[in-house]
């Protein structure tokens, strides 16, 4: 090891000495590699705090895993049923049965659900559209009748609460929780009474009890809870389950759940992720330009690196010629320059760590008014470790691509042809 | 020039160097042309061989190729023993490393190192331990006189000061052979005496060989022997063919 290791000592020692010596050219492009490093470390955060945002409030109003009423695998035909494997007629089209689905025997399925290991908890629920008449406006509601408790278990609504008890649904039999967007739109207070209707069922009135606010547009502005009873009365569709909500331990392995979940029972699942699939995308897209902007940016600081060593390997010349005659071999100029480029990008590196931090201290603290997926007033960040572990192994990618062609330049000079061309 | 001025090779020292017919090209289709026209000779320890000549003549490439620094087209370069063509790349960098020095025109000195740090490079490249190599160095310095300016940085030495620290240099790793190229065509009469006389104890009192090119008259007749290179080709040798030399015209 001691001899193996010996002669590097020279490179190290030259390699250090000679950075130590141009402190400026090598802190500019110490500085490129830093503002690459910045840069991934803030957009990264900035990014991933809003992903993580939104996928937090679509997990704390959202199910992990809807079971709907879809059944998967129907009955085999009437004929093939009695009279073996061979089917004679088959009809093309069967006109939609007036028969609504529904997810059959629900309480059993929920009991089983509860057994499974990856389950917390399962509500049972129907849901529909109806639209609300008040002031002499109206609006379509996505109602969902709902077991107060055993959806709050799902779905913990009680904690986005604002005006009124979530509660009173189960001592109010006409009662109706509604989402804050859609109160505000319409007018309505805890207390007044709406006027709501479907096309299957019989209109009624409905008291409001309480409005929630979980700070997500889209559910705001047209979600509304009434019991199981109401619903199925107001959308004429009695005695009806049509979902059941599931949610997980672990939000992740939602995707294995479902699939697990409809193989057991034959009903069609949807994962959260299945559910915000479109949002998903948007994001996978996002990710892709911002890893497309964070590697031009450490693109340019690799430039950094390869100008500022071209130039030094040019200048250097009679430096190299010298080291080859008093014995330094390719192999160890090459090293000295690369050694040099991975402590460039190094610093770059950790420096760019430092100031990413600092950054994301204060970028946490900028005001921004956003109203759209999520509700924000400023910038959401999200830091992790990792971050910082990928920006310098990105730096130190970067500086070894960038000064491995000034390295092998440097390497391949001829100490002859420098020496001959002093001469004249 | 009488022979008696010249000092004696040690008596009965083996031979060093051995070039054979030794040919060099430069330049590729229209502009190759020979530099040198085999070239033969040898070089025993302890001679101080002066190596003359016009520009162009080829003695610059003669030393890089007795240097291991270049290649020839043809023929053979023994070096202690050892055929330079027969080695690659990094043999012959390790052989310079251990076997030979090297003094340039310009001094060359590395800008960021100190002149010990100068010196003690060769020696660390061999393996040698910082501070061992320090040592060492110190000692070199001190042989040359130098061991006041160990701490300065070539910027801040004088001409020839910079050409005896790259003498040190060269001297470090205690090589068989020395190769200069015109030490002293850069300094000051006074420096050039003082860089010749390094030169002419270290063949005398250390048995080195030493191949300087120069092209200053009185250094290669003081010289223990003058090598006259002309159009790639030895018009004179005061060693070999002293009488070849009265015959061919100056």
């Amino acid at each position: 090891m001691k001899v193996a290791l010996a002669p590097h000592r020279t490179t190290v020692f030259i390699a250090l000495r000679q950075l130590w010596e141009r402190k400026l050219l090598n802190g500019i492009a110490v500085g490129g590699v830093t503002l690459g490093v910045l840069v991934l470390i803030a957009m990264n955060g900035i990014v991933k705090g809003f992903e993580d945002k939104f996928t937090e409030t679509i997990l704390k109003i959202s199910p992990h895993v809807i079971l709907f009423d879809t059944e998967l695998r129907p009955g085999e035909p009437f004929l093939q049923r009695y009279m073996g494997t061979l089917v004679a007629a088959h009809v093309a089209h069967e006109s939609p049965s007036e028969r609504q689905s529904r997810v059959k025997r629900p309480y059993e399925i929920v009991r089983a659900l509860h057994s499974v290991p990856e389950v917390e908890a399962a509500a049972p629920s129907l849901a529909g559209m109806a639209l609300l008449d008040f002031g002499g406006k109206t609006k379509s509601v996505d109602l969902r009748g709902i077991d107060v408790a055993a959806q709050d278990a799902v779905t913990p609504i009680h904690q986005y609460v604002k005006a009124g008890r979530l509660a009173d649904l189960d001592t109010n039999s006409d009662g109706i929780v509604l989402g804050a967007g859609l109160a505000g739109d319409l007018g309505l207070h805890v207390g007044d009474t709406v006027h709501a209707a479907s096309a299957g069922g019989k209109p009624r009135d409905l008291k409001v009890v309480a409005i929630f606010e979980v700070e997500v547009p889209p559910v705001d502005k047209t979600r509304g809870y009434t019991t199981l009873r109401t619903a199925q009365a107001l959308l004429g569709r009695p005695d009806t389950i049509g979902r059941i909500e599931i949610r997980l331990h672990d939000s992740d392995s939602a995707f294995r759940v479902s699939d697990e979940v409809e193989r057991l029972f034959g009903y069609d699942c949807e994962s959260w992720k299945e559910s915000n699939a479109n949002f998903l995308a948007i994001f996978a897209m996002q990710d892709m330009v911002v890893s497309f902007v964070i590697g031009a940016i450490l693109l340019v600081g690799g430039f950094g690196i390869l100008a500022v060593q071209i130039m030094i390997v040019l200048q250097k010349q009679r430096d190299i010629a010298i080291l080859r005659s008093v014995g330094l071999r390719r192999a160890d100029i090459l090293r000295i320059f690369l050694m040099q480029g991975v402590i460039i990008a190094l610093v770059g590196g950790v420096v760019g760590d430092v100031l990413g931090k600092v950054a994301l201290h204060f970028l946490a603290l900028v005001p921004v008014k956003a109203e759209g997926l999520v509700k924000a007033d400023t910038f959401l960040i999200h830091e992790e470790a990792a971050i910082y572990v990928t920006g310098v192994v990105f730096a130190l990618v970067v500086g070894v691509t960038a000064s491995l062609i000034p390295a092998i330049r440097g390497s391949r000079v001829e100490p002859v042809e420098v020496l001959r061309g002093q001469i004249g | 020039m009488a022979r008696s001025d010249r000092p004696e090779a040690p008596t009965g020292s083996r031979t060093l160097v051995e070039a054979r017919d030794l040919r060099r090209d430069l330049g590729t289709g229209d502009a190759r042309q020979t530099i040198l026209h085999g070239v033969s000779l040898s070089i025993d320890e302890g001679e101080f061989v002066a190596l003359t000549g016009s520009s162009g003549s080829g003695k610059s490439t003669l030393l890089y190729l007795l240097g291991a620094l270049d290649r020839q087209t043809d023929g053979e370069v023994w070096l202690d023993g050892v055929e330079m063509g027969a080695l690659d790349d990094d043999d012959r960098a390790q052989f310079r490393n251990e076997r030979l020095g090297f003094v340039f025109q310009f001094h060359f000195l590395l800008p960021e190192f100190t002149a010990l740090e100068n010196v003690i490079l060769p020696i660390m490249r061999r393996g040698t331990a910082r501070s061992e190599a320090e040592d060492h160095g110190y000692e070199v310095l001190r042989m040359l006189d130098l061991e006041e300016l160990y701490h300065r940085k070539p910027g801040e030495l004088s001409g020839g000061q910079q050409q005896r620290v790259s003498i040190a240099r060269a001297v470090a790793n205690d090589p068989a052979l020395i190769l200069a190229d015109e030490p002293t065509g850069n300094l000051d009469s006074k420096n050039a005496e003082g860089v010749f006389q390094i030169f002419s104890r270290l063949a005398s009192e250390h048995g080195r060989a030493i191949v300087m090119v120069t092209h200053d008259g009185d250094f290669a007749r003081r010289a223990s022997r003058q090598i006259r290179l002309k159009d790639g080709r030895i018009i004179e040798d005061t060693a070999q063919h002293p009488e070849q030399a009265v015959n061919e015209p100056a």
